[in-house]
């Protein structure tokens, strides 16, 4: 990587020679590696050095944005003069009161150095043992291990100069028979932190149990969903609810409900860049700390996230949630948790009479009525059915089309426990939660494995 | 440049590699954004880098890199080697590709007007008086307009010998009026949603789509579903838009064909596919009046090039002819399963992505009716118009649309409107209830710039020919 040193060096001079009024300059160099593997074999397996400079400049209130990956400075001076021109020749944005002011922000250690050199043949090799411990029960394995660093530095006229360093490594298991199969997936800045060989047995495990699935008939049902699941759903409301443009706009099903119940008292969602339980990161693309926001507070509407321009438009202050330059959506929350409860799966496997154990879904998608949270989506790769307190079987997977604010609303119990799982944004965060027991949860078709 | 991708690829060859290749790629684009009046965003991208493919002793790895440099080539070059030396540590078969044509060729894709080079100036014009037309209807809150255009220019060069240069330039956009009333939100879309209409044209496309003639109707139709009924819950014929019926084909068919997820290569992530080999030539996907093409061809497509990402030139292939299912889209490695030639669907989101096998243009093949005299011909149903929201299992069976809005259909006459609309079904059971397609002067080729698969997730542009086209006994309904 560049370094923080050789960055500020690099982009300081252009900022200050700036014909604009004000100047930012967002950087972020990455390299990583993936390797994916089907049918117990390696298909695919890649590797990319790549960078990227946005330079967002104002003149008054006019905004212009243009970016490049190639950090020389010729093609950088390019860039910058094509944000200028785009800004002369923009309209005002009556919101934009300026670039942010300097502040500081949480050091936090987000960085490994092994899992930044973590090598394909390092990958190869613990690829091989899964295929191994497939083979041990005649499956075969599908998924992916990537491995990888990057670092992103804010800077603006304003004397904004904020750095990171960060890793990730990622690894998901799909352990198949001919009718069943079953996923786990691991998620760490740290690579040795990823018991793959655990994970390759929750898969294994997971494909065994659902053999020879049989059919159920939709209808509604108490569910058990693992965190992969929950996080699924998650990931949707946070993008049609928790960014300050919906809530504007009045798509989010938060709009308007601010302050009033709208799901269990037992249910608290909320987002903290600052938490090093998760995949943390202590600023945004404006250069702001990000502040620890609640969406919904023991069931309560709380509030969403801002950058400055959204934050502008309601007269509050950003939440430090921007997105890159370029970003339609303005304000994202990336470090997202729903807080734990006191039970485990066991206990609510144990305590269900009828009903369902999730894995993970497939192809959720939460834009059918955004105002009421309604998604739909197929379960995969670990259905069961329980009953009287135990896992019986495994069943043919299901859709389920349902209100989140009304599955949200009938949680019975969470899990202490919560678990990471990765999302696309997962070098500056992901998703932290539980698994969680929900009552009357709603299934409206049915496939045929 | 040529003379270094020739180095790189002759020092590839004297390492002994069963086969590389070699492909540079520049993209710029332009996005730009308005909504309810105010500039949300106007923003311009370079992206320049290479990528080198290798199969080494039947393995591949790839690497890529955004520095340009003679050093650069080389130390990428060497890693793609030393990754495809990794990969065979855990693989079973040594992969093997199907012959191909050597090429020397540059292709150019149609473009009347650059996109690149209307000023600034009359784009935000455009975008601002579609809000203003938008806004003068007090029901709306929100006015959408966008518009986006790409430029990319790429060297392919391989170990066989082929050199081709292709330059496409895209361009898309569309409005989306979004009314609001007590919490509730209903939109609109023109002409599509999600972005609008994309081609592989120049800003001629734009200036047809004739964006401001329709911001008023999407307007009051946007306000009008806040008071309309919810869709019942019905089995029942549906005719079914151009726009929605791009998707339909798109998640029912298009994804299904792909033979690198028929053989379980996109298991873990996308998923795999119920249109398995044994099915090939067997299946009845749909009625005698299914007829759906794969073609890189068709004029203005946003799925048509000169040539895919390893060399193969753009073709026409049947997938499904009467209703019968009898081919997909293939690659070099997974051609010779079917004892074929690659069909030229390999295809990769920029210089850093290794190609995959993705759609190009699907098309169902026109009809015989008019859209009119469909509706004439239909007693009782719902015409179901452009999508909301769009969900299918991992095999591609069991699927859900939600669309922007029904209308009834009573008596051969559209009636009332209906909001929330759903539709759901098992592919092969719904296209066999096609009993109609419109004809040709329906037909429209609709771009998707958005289509997802792999790991590193790779975004592709893809085009559907289609028209609407009418199904019987389908599951409607509402979604509360």
């Amino acid at each position: 990587m560049t370094g923080k040193e050789k960055i500020f060096s690099l982009i300081n001079p252009i900022i200050k020679k700036s014909p604009a009024d004000q100047t930012e300059a967002v950087v972020i160099n990455s390299q990583a590696g993936l390797t994916r593997y089907a049918n117990s074999t390696i298909h695919q397996n890649v590797f990319e050095v790549n960078s990227k400079i946005y330079f967002r400049v104002a003149l008054g209130k006019k905004i212009g944005v243009a970016s490049t990956n190639l950090l020389d400075k010729e093609s950088m001076k390019r860039a910058l003069e094509d944000a200028v021109t785009i800004a002369k020749n923009q309209k005002k944005t009556p919101d934009f009161t300026g670039l942010p002011l300097k502040t500081s922000y949480k050091k936090l250690k987000t960085y490994s150095k092994k899992t930044a050199n973590f090598t394909p043949l390092q990958r190869a090799q613990e690829i091989k043992k899964i295929f191994e411990m497939a083979a041990k029960r005649n499956f075969t394995v599908a998924g992916a291990f990537s491995t990888g660093e990057s670092e992103l530095a804010i800077l603006n006229s304003n004397g904004v100069a904020c750095f990171q360093p960060v890793s990730s490594a990622y690894i998901n298991i799909t352990a198949m028979s001919d009718n069943s199969s079953g996923y786990a997936d691991g998620l760490s800045r740290n690579v040795d932190n990823l018991d793959i060989e655990s994970l390759t047995e929750t898969a294994i495990q997971k494909c065994l149990d659902s053999k020879n699935p049989q059919a159920l008939e939709p209808g509604e049902y108490t569910v058990i969903l693992e965190p992969k699941a929950i996080a699924e759903l998650l990931e949707w409301m946070n993008y049609i609810g928790f960014g300050a443009k919906s809530y504007q706009d009045g798509t989010s099903f938060l709009s308007g409900k601010v302050g009033q119940k709208i799901m269990g008292e037992n249910v608290s969602i909320y987002d903290d860049g600052n938490d090093d339980m998760s995949m943390a990161f202590p600023f945004d693309f404006e250069g702001i700390p990000k502040k620890k926001i609640f969406f919904v507070q023991k069931g309560v509407a709380k509030g969403v996230v801002y950058d400055s321009i959204t934050a502008n438009k309601d007269k509050t202050k950003s939440t430090g949630h921007a997105l890159t330059p370029d970003s339609p959506d303005r304000a994202l929350a990336l470090n997202l948790f729903i807080k734990g409860g006191d039970s485990n799966l066991k206990k609510m496997v144990e305590s269900t009479e009828r009903g369902i154990l999730i894995t993970r879904f497939h192809y959720i998608n939460g834009l059918i009525d955004t105002n009421n949270a309604v998604m739909t989506g197929m379960t995969r790769d670990g259905t069961f059915y329980v009953e009287k307190g135990k896992v019986r079987h495994g069943i043919k997977n299901l859709r389920f089309t349902e209100s989140m604010l009304k599955a949200f609303s009938n949680v019975e119990q969470l899990s202490r426990q919560r678990k990471l799982i990765s999302s696309w944004w997962s070098d500056i965060g992901c998703i932290c939660v539980p698994a969680m027991k929900i009552k009357n949860f709603r299934f409206t078709g049915k496939t045929e494995f | 440049l040529k003379e270094l991708i020739r180095e790189t690829i002759n020092g590839l060859k004297k390492k002994g590699v069963d086969y590389a290749d070699l492909r540079q790629v520049k993209r710029i684009s332009e996005n730009i954004k308005v909504k309810n009046r105010e500039v949300e965003g106007v923003s311009k991208s370079e992206d320049l880098g290479f990528g080198i493919r290798v199969l080494y002793k039947g393995a591949w790895g790839f690497a890529s890199s955004n520095i340009i440099s003679k050093g650069e080539y080389k130390r990428i070059a060497n890693l793609a080697v030393e990754i495809a030396r990794a990969s065979s540590l855990a693989q079973k078969e040594p992969v093997r590709l199907a012959e191909n044509e050597v090429y020397k060729d540059k292709y150019v894709s149609p473009c009347e007007i650059d996109p690149f080079k209307v000023s600034l100036d009359e784009k935000l014009n455009l975008l601002i008086s579609a809000c203003d037309i938008m806004l003068k209807n007090p029901g709306i809150k929100v006015a959408d307009v966008s518009l986006n255009f790409f430029r990319t220019e790429q060297i392919f060069a391989n170990t066989e010998g082929s050199l081709i240069e292709q330059i496409i330039t895209e361009s898309g956009g569309g409005a989306t009026a979004t009314a609001a009333k007590d919490g509730e939100t209903q939109w609109r879309s023109y002409p599509n949603s999600h972005g609008g209409d994309y081609a592989t044209r120049g800003y001629e496309l734009i200036r047809e789509m004739n964006l401001l003639k329709h911001m008023e109707r999407i307007s009051e139709e946007a306000v009008a579903l806040l008071s309309a009924p919810e869709c019942p819950a019905q089995e029942t014929t549906v005719i079914i838009s151009g726009n929605q019926m791009a998707l339909q084909v798109h998640e029912s068919c298009g994804h299904p064909i792909e033979l690198d997820r028929v053989l379980g290569t996109e298991i873990s992530l996308a998923g795999g596919s119920f249109m398995t080999m044994d099915k090939l030539g067997q299946l009845r996907y749909g009625s005698p009046k299914v007829n759906i093409y794969a073609d890189a061809t068709t004029p203005g497509g946003l799925g048509s090039f000169g040539y895919d990402d390893e060399g193969v030139k753009a073709q026409r292939t049947d997938i499904i002819q009467q209703g019968r299912f009898v081919g997909y889209l293939t690659s070099r490695e997974t051609a010779p399963l079917l004892k074929q030639r690659s069909n030229g669907t390999m295809r990769a989101d920029g210089w850093n992505r290794i190609p995959l096998i993705r759609m190009t243009n699907i098309n169902l093949a026109p009809g015989e009716v008019n859209l009119e005299d469909l509706i004439a011909d239909t007693q009782q149903g719902l015409f179901l118009d452009t999508n909301k929201s769009w969900s299918i299992d991992d095999k591609r069976l069991n699927f859900q649309f939600a669309v922007e809005v029904a209308r009834e259909i009573k008596n051969g006459k559209l009636g009332q409107m209906y909001k929330n609309p759903i539709y759901t079904g098992i592919t092969p059971e719904f296209w066999n209830t096609c009993d109609a397609v419109c004809n040709q002067n329906y037909w429209h080729v609709w771009g998707v710039p958005n289509c997802g698969k792999g790991e590193p997730m790779q975004t592709m542009h893809v085009g559907h020919g289609v028209a609407p086209a009418r199904f019987t006994k389908v599951k409607v309904g509402g979604s509360r």
